[in-house]
């Protein structure tokens, strides 16, 4: 029937209507705290309509297989549209405070987060190379959008720059690598290439060149070392709600895309076997991004590009799990999806605390803008050490429980060398959180030294304390979280 | 009829020439040509697969041949001119602020 239809894009319709209405609210109210307001809301109505449809259970609903594969509408999916929508929710919210707070008030922001996240909900829908190929472009259009959005500012065109062109360089390889899978197994839909892969077909040169180039695509989108160049630069150049919708929704939806493409067109088993199949080339990739982003996170001095870093170390233990998905997908996917959840949380979070710390004119950049904060600020210090916590994987938080989920997962499958390699990187990852921490609670600012004020913004707070409680309810009671993040992973089955 | 390994060497010749055009060259004009090269690159190897071989995708009903190639490069084309109307105005607002549109120029952002 159409309703179920109707309900089933119902999410999806929501947003991208909504981000339409939002445009021509633009021109009739022009004050921007209540176009944040109408984007959350637009957003939060997104959130919900994706709850219906997980409570009605979307295999339930009949019709909803003619949309297949342009868009698959399944547990999945519905996993997906929720996160994305909570996550550019709370974006918004700290765009409604901080673009009037440093004067770059423009209407066009809101939309394009409704926009970009648009993009990234189709993203996770898209069971064809043609959807997946629009998706991807809707998100990131508006995100390299959002990057350059500070027009008065060298740092966020060149930020935007590099972000752009590199991008768009992503994109040509994934297609590239479509049209050759295109014409080793004449689909562009994932499941007929995963049928067609299947079939003994493992070792056709153009089938094997065509995967190679679509994963390389795909973690472009997800940052992982060696393909990360453009991530700190465009995460520092974006004005700090630009760089959380990145660090938060472009990267979940990259991470849908990797899912669902490992899954259906490369979840058979000659492809997740180690010996002929991706599992080898992930585990490198998990292992050299968590690595490689640990250590340079150590030396940054600004705790704004400290935190790009650390949202790339994020996606390689997030690679981990991924790369535990070759024999058990709902266990391994389970443990990446309920890591995407945490991480999202926490790190819209710690930049929604950076942003707090700041005010016009000077925002909070280096360590030493945050030294003596929790003595002069004890309220927004103590929001930043929840998520920093969360975020260096300490108990009671989400960000805990989310890489033990991880581990243990590597550790069922028997990835011993990737699993102390993760935990002896989440050790090192905890050096330069607590640092900040360190600067808060124990150094005061140099005498003279220009101190950052923290700004008042209800936005802001209301973000920070959704967020705070969601870290600590997902850390404390993730029971089920984790069912659902599971019972979301199980796509593959089908 | 030409052979469909025609076809698909001159389009990895070409997406080499773009790859390497992007790798190599600094002025981000021509780093935007680099990747349109790539791009129709992508083109000519999805339609010239399905010139050679229309088969039928998953769930295609209607009788005659599959144009799921032809199809997608339209919608290549669409997609990348927003793209790149997006990608000249962030050249443009660099060009703006830097006066330069050289990528090597553009190193404000360092560890």
């Amino acid at each position: 029937m159409m309703t179920d239809i109707a309900l089933a894009l119902s999410p999806l319709a929501v947003v991208g209507i909504g981000g339409l209405l939002l445009m021509l609210a633009e021109a009739l109210f022009p004050r921007g705290g209540q176009l944040a307001l109408g984007a959350v809301t637009i957003l939060l109505a997104g959130a919900a309509f994706g709850a219906v449809v997980w409570m009605v259970g979307p295999e339930s609903l009949d019709d909803v297989a003619t949309l297949a594969p342009w868009l698959i509408v399944d547990r999945f999916t519905i996993f997906f549209d929720i996160l994305l929508c909570a996550g550019g929710a709370l974006a918004a919210l700290l765009a409604g405070g901080y673009m009037p707070e440093h004067r770059i008030e423009r209407g066009e922001f809101y939309a394009l987060i409704l926009f970009s996240t648009f993009g990234a909900m189709m993203l996770a829908a898209a069971g064809d190379a043609l959807t997946l190929f629009l998706g991807l472009e809707t998100m990131s259009i508006g995100a390299y959008s959002m990057t350059a959005f500070r027009r008065a500012s060298p740092r966020s065109a060149e930020g935007a720059l590099k972000y752009f062109l590199l991008g768009s360089f992503a994109a040509a390889v994934l297609l590239y690598g479509f049209a050759l899978l295109y014409g080793a197994t004449g689909h562009t839909d994932l499941a007929g290439i995963g049928a067609a892969a299947k079939t003994g077909a493992a070792r056709n040169p153009l089938l094997v060149l065509g995967a190679a180039l679509v994963l390389v695509g795909i973690v472009f989108k997800v940052s992982a070392v060696p393909f990360h160049a453009w991530t700190p630069d465009a995460y520092e150049g974006a004005p700090t709600p630009g760089t959380t919708f990145m660090a938060v929704a472009v990267k979940a939806g990259a991470f849908a895309m990797l899912l669902r493409v490992l899954l259906v067109a490369f979840g058979s088993d000659v492809w997740t076997s180690w010996a002929s199949g991706w599992p080898p080339m992930v585990a490198t990739l998990a292992a050299l991004t968590m690595t490689v982003a640990n250590l340079i996170a150590g030396r940054q001095e600004s705790v704004k590009r400290m935190l790009a870093y650390s949202s790339i170390a994020h996606a390689g233990y997030a690679l981990v799990g991924v790369t535990a998905m070759m024999r058990d997908p709902v266990k391994g996917g389970g443990s990446v999806l309920f890591y995407l959840v945490a991480y999202t949380v926490s790190t819209a979070g710690a930049f929604g605390a950076l942003i707090l710390c700041g005010s016009r004119g000077r925002e909070a950049v280096s360590y030493e803008d945050l030294s003596g904060l929790g003595r002069r600020h004890p309220a927004a210090a103590l929001a930043f050490s929840v998520f920093l916590v969360s975020l260096a994987g300490i108990p009671p938080t989400a960000g805990f429980f989310a890489k033990w989920l991880v581990f243990r997962s590597a550790i069922d499958e028997g990835l011993y060398a990737l699993a102390i390699l993760a935990f002896v990187n989440s050790v090192i990852g905890a050096y330069y959180y607590l640092r900040v921490l360190v600067y808060m609670y124990m150094r005061e600012p140099a005498a003279g030294a220009p101190v950052a004020v923290p700004m008042r913004s209800g936005y802001v707070s209301t973000a920070l304390v959704v967020s705070a409680l969601l870290v600590l309810g997902l850390g404390l009671a993730p029971t089920s979280y984790v069912d659902m993040a599971v019972q979301a992973a199980k796509l593959g089955a089908g | 009829m030409i052979p469909v390994e025609h076809y698909v060497t001159l389009s990895s010749l070409l997406f080499i020439i773009g790859g390497v055009g992007f790798l190599v060259r600094r002025n981000v004009l021509v780093t935007l040509m680099s990747i349109e090269v790539m791009l129709n690159a992508v083109n000519l190897a999805l339609v010239a697969f399905n010139r050679a071989r229309p088969w039928h995708a998953i769930g295609q009903t209607y009788a005659g041949g599959s144009h799921t190639g032809q199809v997608f490069a339209f919608f290549i084309i669409a997609a990348e001119a927003a793209e790149v109307a997006v990608g000249l105005a962030i050249v443009l607002a660099l060009y703006r602020l830097r006066r330069t549109v050289r990528s090597d120029e553009a190193d404000l952002l360092k560890n």
